[in-house]
């Protein structure tokens, strides 16, 4: 039994670890089966269309290894994020095995830079509903699915490859 | 004030240096708002402009919104089957009559007073009609259809002018190597899958316009990506830097240009040939449609420029929307390839979403380089950019101007029409 409280530390444990670029315990956090989605259309199978992130366990891994390990120019200089996390429920069949827990996330992502550059020092806000499938798994919980569904998914968006 | 205009439009034909050994653009092109305004007058309110594919409104009473240059319009499907290009303005006192991005309607209403128009902009009614006299010729007041609407295979420009060149004409340089494009598909029509990926950023819009079929940038640009690839053992960093001095560049008449890996029969060597590999059914369509010399064509990859503002990529249809001299928003529309199995779309998707989108693994680190354009830009210490790469070993066959796959043919197609266009009496 996941109760509001124990999903609310865990989420923001999440956050926590995005926010300090902790990307490898982040992607720890995910099982094997697990799906990163952040739809333009949360109403559309996603296998038919096409969202801004629809990640499998690989890609998560590419997404992570791309932003720790590899020569980025859009994340270098990287972003900041500041994310609040609110409104948690908790919704379960049965107390056991997988619950949804469903929050909404305010990011606040910067880019620090020199005087003058486009793109750079100003502070953006992104809003999000989200919805999230954790599992239990050694005693602790998994992510298997993570949902972001920005306030405005459907509209043109700057970079967002800091992980919203 | 004549004068004025005649100095101003000789200068800005003054922007573009076709200097035989060092063409050249000057910085304000990409930072000066009161060229951008006249790029939106002589350029987008005057020249064809791709707006949409016929696929976004399969059904009478389909709609969608665009802007064109600066203006608002709505391309209507009406009853008759046919789609309208309207300009977004009730005749009565200006206010849109549409505000949505998309969607279905019978009719447009303006909600100020109520007059209401049908898909084809006819003046159905309005409140209180006895306002008016009885015998008022509402033919006068439907809403303006643009002076132009065309469709080539699908694809819809329109053109708020009514003099200039036709679509046709304005097409032929970069025609066949559009219908190489569409021949993916064995019955070479495709389907628009929406809705798109849309980015914006800090900068002009043609940064995005050089930079589609730029093959000069990728090994640097992307070599993130290309680690990503080499981490999943798909191709080494070396394999695709090789991949990449393959091909060449195209630069067309009329501002239309191209950037092309070869064509091949070998399921090693392109995409097509791998998935008429793996897919029978696939490869007996396609050898039903084509023979061994098409399908090596249509099997090169190329990222095809349609000025001014259309790309037709492996994966998409890109659009490039100019909002303000330093913002720029681009839309994304992957399309379905028809009658292909489905596995071959659904892997073009994902595909696709890998490399671009506001998230993906290749085409932000192009939008960054765009930003950083912008900001050098407004040094002007030495005010020039440079496209002459290439110039010295470039040749020209059949009036296409054909140069290294890192060279920059295209950028010069591009500036010869923009400083055509922008100098034209």
């Amino acid at each position: 039994m996941l109760t509001v409280d124990e999903a609310e530390r865990f989420l923001v444990a999440e956050a926590r670890l995005l926010d300090e670029r902790r990307f490898d315990e982040w992607e720890a956090l995910f099982t094997e089966d697990a799906v990163y989605w952040v739809p333009m259309d949360p109403d559309r199978d996603p296998a038919d269309t096409v969202s801004i992130i629809y990640d499998d366990r690989k890609r998560l891994h590419e997404r992570v290894y791309r932003l720790t390990r590899t020569p980025v120019l859009d994340q270098n200089p990287p972003s900041r994020t500041v994310r609040f996390v609110a409104n948690v429920e908790v919704e379960s069949r049965d107390g056991a095995g997988e619950h949804r827990v469903r929050c909404n996330q305010l990011i606040a992502e910067m880019r620090p830079g020199g005087p003058g550059q486009a793109g750079l020092n100003s502070p953006r806000w992104l809003a999000a509903r989200c919805e999230y499938r954790l599992r239990p798994v050694d005693g602790g919980w998994r992510i298997a699915f993570k949902k972001v569904v920005l306030l405005d998914a459907d509209q043109a968006q700057y970079n967002l490859s800091f992980i919203p | 004030m004549d004068v004025a205009v005649e100095v101003a439009r000789s200068s800005y034909g003054d922007l573009v240096v076709d200097d035989p050994r060092e063409f050249r653009v000057h910085g304000s092109i990409y930072t000066d708002p009161r060229i951008f305004e006249e790029e939106m007058q002589r350029i987008f309110e005057r020249t064809w402009v791709y707006v949409g594919h016929e696929s976004e409104l399969p059904a009478p009473g389909d709609y969608k919104t665009v802007l064109v240059g600066r203006q608002p319009l709505i391309l209507s499907r009406h009853e008759d089957g046919r789609i309208y290009a309207l300009y977004n303005r009730c005749r009565h006192r200006g206010a849109v009559v549409c505000r949505e991005e998309r969607g279905h309607s019978n009719f447009f209403r303006c909600r100020y007073h109520n007059w209401v128009y049908a898909n084809n902009g006819a003046l159905i009614g309005m409140a209180q009609a006895s306002g008016y006299p009885e015998d008022l010729d509402r033919s006068r007041y439907g809403l303006v259809p643009a002076a132009r609407l065309e469709s080539y295979r699908g694809l819809l420009f329109v053109n708020l002018s009514p003099r200039g060149p036709s679509l046709a004409e304005h097409l032929e340089p970069v025609r066949k190597y559009v219908d190489y494009w569409f021949g993916r598909s064995p019955s070479e029509r495709i389907q628009v899958i929406l809705p798109p990926h849309r980015y914006e950023y800090p900068g002009n819009w043609k940064l995005q316009a050089e930079n589609g079929f730029d093959g000069y940038h990728g090994n640097y640009v992307h070599l993130s990506w290309q680690r990503v690839l080499q981490l999943s053992r798909e191709s080494t960093v070396e394999e695709v830097q090789q991949y990449r001095q393959e091909g060449c560049v195209r630069g067309l008449r009329n501002g239309h240009g191209l950037l092309e890996r070869p064509g091949s029969l070998n399921p090693a060597s392109s995409w097509t040939a791998r998935m008429m590999h793996r897919y029978p059914e696939y490869a007996e369509a396609m050898r039903r449609r084509f023979d061994d010399a098409q399908l090596v064509e249509i099997s090169a990859r190329r990222n095809i420029l349609v000025f001014p503002n259309l790309y037709l990529f492996d994966t998409h249809i890109r659009v490039i929307v100019p909002k303000a001299v330093d913002r720029t928003e681009v839309q994304l529309y992957v399309y379905a390839l028809e009658d292909v199995p489905e596995a071959i779309n659904r892997s073009r998707f994902r595909g696709h979403e890998r490399f671009y989108g506001p998230a993906g693994f290749g085409a932000p680190d192009d939008i960054e380089v765009f930003t950083e354009m912008q900001t050098g830009l407004r040094a002007t210490g030495d005010p020039w950019n440079l496209l002459n790469r290439g110039q010295h070993r470039e040749r020209v066959v059949d009036g296409e101007v054909i140069g290294h796959t890192t060279d920059e043919a295209p950028q010069r197609s591009f500036y010869r029409e923009w400083k055509r266009v922008m100098s034209e009496a």
